[in-house]
């Protein structure tokens, strides 16, 4: 009985199996097929069904099945590659302010603009289609379009803060010779009061005296200060010239997006609608394909 | 004219002193011709000969004392009036002045500007006269005329247009120009036009030998306030100012070259933007370019003769010499208190 048992259940698997096979067989068949033929909108579905239905088909809860597609997981750096490269021709025309370099098979890092200057701006997601921004760089990118609008500019208030204090070190300098005739004053003066204080100093000449004393004190912290001014004042210098390109670099950025798109309002929903629109775009040029493959089969 | 010969007898004095005349009045005769060839030919080349003879003829004798003559100075002057009035060129008017003295003054800021020659050897410098600017170098007998970079610089760009909007300065520089252009084209001078060559091919060399990036960051950030853009370029060998009506300035150097000399560079559609017309029309370059002109400086390379000074046999003798390198080694931190940076001659 067992024996007729197992017997049934060899078969049921026996055939499970064979389901399976061909199922991932057909699924590796028609890979093969798209990458032939570089039909790129069906590379993307076969390797994600379910977001293609959704996004494309608008066909919620399509199950991917992961047992065919975990198929080709050894095989990600290379379909990103070779999927790139109309992804990112796409991309010129859409975004033509990014740029890319492949630093390993597949993976892809952006850079935001070909000027002088310009930001890593994180990575692009082939096999998705979508971008992966360095959220620092983009989170910066976001705040100078906010700062923007009431006509800041996104490291405005630190240069400013850095600029009055060069102004003041610079004071200190143009000031040494004043501050020294000053010195030599206050010198004098606690000379003269020191001479009139006998044993029973008054306390208005004691109080005289403390003034003087920190005012000398005060003298002598500014002289300390003016000395080590000037390579301050360079130090910062070069700090605002930093800062100052940081948000020459915001400024070109924000101009190239706006240029592009109108707002980054709608620069983000463009990106949120880039798996679509690029599948989209590739539809209208596969119909071409398609029908040849079709006449080939 | 044997002055220094013991001379004894009255009728050997005598001799002497009508040999002497005889000289002096063959050379006046010589002088008179060469006026009247200088005054009335139409002939560039005659033009020329005369101007070149006139410049050298020596005057001056013990015995006879000419009447008012011009100097070395005014023929050049005369000349280049002569040659531009034969093409048409009008901008250039040339006037005696109480001193007897040619000056030219050149339309439209003939009212607060002149200029003269001055001479040095076989040289003439086309000087302004306010602030002593030698704007170009002519050699009549080497043919050979070039601009001076630095002189363009500090008078048009530094002081005339303290006075004058870029547009008037643009047509002052015109009649120079064609100058130096007739003379090549009629007399097969050897000419350099320096930083109003318009040219896109054409690079001026940075005097110093190194660039600090930050003078380029500088830039960078200046153009924040304005729509101009300055990018990359392709492999990383500098960067490029894009103006408007596809005018671009590159400052840069050649990717393939060890010694990294950089260069500026101005690109446009129909070739007719120099880097002089860049730094007068656009405050943002001429500003980057004053404010940091120590390390922005841009050589004057000048011809000079390749051999013996004496041999004047024609312009093919002349050579463009390599332009000596500053010695001293520039770093970044020496950049306060260095001020002998001007365009190096």
């Amino acid at each position: 009985m067992a024996n007729e048992e197992h017997e049934n259940k060899a078969v049921d698997i026996s055939s499970l199996i064979e389901r399976q096979v061909s199922t991932k067989i057909k699924y590796l068949q028609e890979l093969n097929q798209a990458v032939e033929a570089h039909q790129d909108r069906k590379i993307y579905q076969l390797l994600d069904n379910r977001r293609y239905a959704k996004e494309i088909e608008h066909r919620e809860q399509q199950p991917n099945d992961q047992g065919v597609m975990s198929l080709v997981d050894d095989l990600a750096d290379q379909l990103s590659n070779y999927l790139s490269v109309k992804l990112i021709k796409y991309l010129g025309q859409a975004y033509p302010f990014f740029y890319y370099g492949e630093y390993q098979t597949g993976h892809y890092r952006i850079y935001f603009g070909n000027w002088w200057d310009r930001r890593e701006f994180g990575e692009l997601d082939v096999l998705n289609v979508r971008f992966s921004f360095d959220q620092d760089e983009y989170n910066k990118l976001r705040q100078s379009f906010e700062l923007a609008r009431k006509n800041k500019r996104y490291n405005s208030d630190q240069i400013e803060k850095i600029s009055s204090q060069n102004d003041h070190l610079q004071d200190l300098i143009d000031h040494q010779e004043a501050r020294e005739k000053k010195r030599q004053q206050v010198e004098d003066q606690l000379e003269e009061i020191n001479s009139r204080s006998g044993i029973f100093e008054s306390s208005k000449n004691k109080e005289n005296r403390q003034e003087l004393v920190d005012q000398l004190q005060k003298l002598e912290d500014e002289e300390q200060e003016a000395r080590t001014a000037n390579k301050t004042i360079r130090e910062n210098e070069k700090l605002v010239l930093a800062l100052s390109k940081e948000n020459t670099i915001l400024s070109y950025e924000q101009k190239s997006i706006t240029d592009v798109f109108g707002s980054f309002e709608d620069f983000e929903l463009a990106n949120r609608n880039l798996y679509a629109n690029y599948l989209a775009s590739l539809e209208g040029k596969n119909t071409e394909e398609k029908q040849v493959s079709d006449d080939e089969q | 004219m044997n002055n220094n010969k013991m001379i004894s007898s009255p009728s050997e004095r005598l001799s002497a002193l009508s040999d002497s005349f005889k000289d002096v009045l063959k050379t006046g005769q010589r002088y008179v011709k060469l006026l009247d060839q200088l005054a009335e030919t139409d002939d560039a080349r005659e033009m020329l000969l005369a101007t070149n003879e006139l410049v050298k003829l020596d005057l001056h004798n013990a015995f006879i004392d000419f009447p008012q003559h011009y100097q070395a100075a005014d023929y050049y002057l005369i000349f280049m009036g002569r040659l531009l009035e034969k093409h048409g060129i009008d901008a250039v008017q040339i006037s005696e002045n109480a001193r007897h003295e040619f000056i030219a003054r050149i339309e439209p800021i003939a009212d607060s500007d002149s200029f003269k020659f001055t001479v040095d050897g076989s040289e003439a410098a086309f000087t302004e006269q306010g602030e002593q600017e030698p704007l170009f170098y002519l050699d009549l007998t080497n043919r050979f005329f070039q601009f001076n970079n630095e002189a363009l610089v500090n008078y048009f760009i530094v002081h005339a247009l303290q006075k004058h909007t870029d547009l008037e300065l643009r047509d002052a520089v015109k009649p120079l120009i064609a100058f130096a252009e007739e003379l090549q084209d009629d007399l097969d001078f050897t000419i350099n036009l320096g930083i109003l060559n318009t040219d896109n091919g054409e690079h001026f060399k940075l005097a110093r030998p190194e660039l600090d990036l930050t003078v380029i960051d500088r830039l960078f950030v200046a153009t924040a306030e304005n729509d101009y853009m300055l990018m990359n370029l392709p492999h990383n060998n500098g960067a490029e100012l894009v103006l408007d009506q596809g005018i671009k300035l590159d400052i840069a150097f050649d990717p393939d070259d060890y010694s990294q000399q950089w260069f500026f560079a101005v690109k446009d559609p129909s070739s007719r933007v120099s880097f002089f017309d860049t730094l007068l029309h656009y405050h943002l370059i001429r500003k980057w370019y004053l404010d940091n002109r120590g390390e922005l400086a841009v050589r004057s390379d000048k011809f000079v003769l390749a051999g013996n000074e004496e041999d004047t046999a024609a312009g093919d003798e002349i050579s463009e010499q390599e332009y000596e390198q500053p010695t001293e080694v520039f770093t970044p931190n020496q950049e306060d208190g260095d001020e002998d940076n001007d365009e190096a001659k």
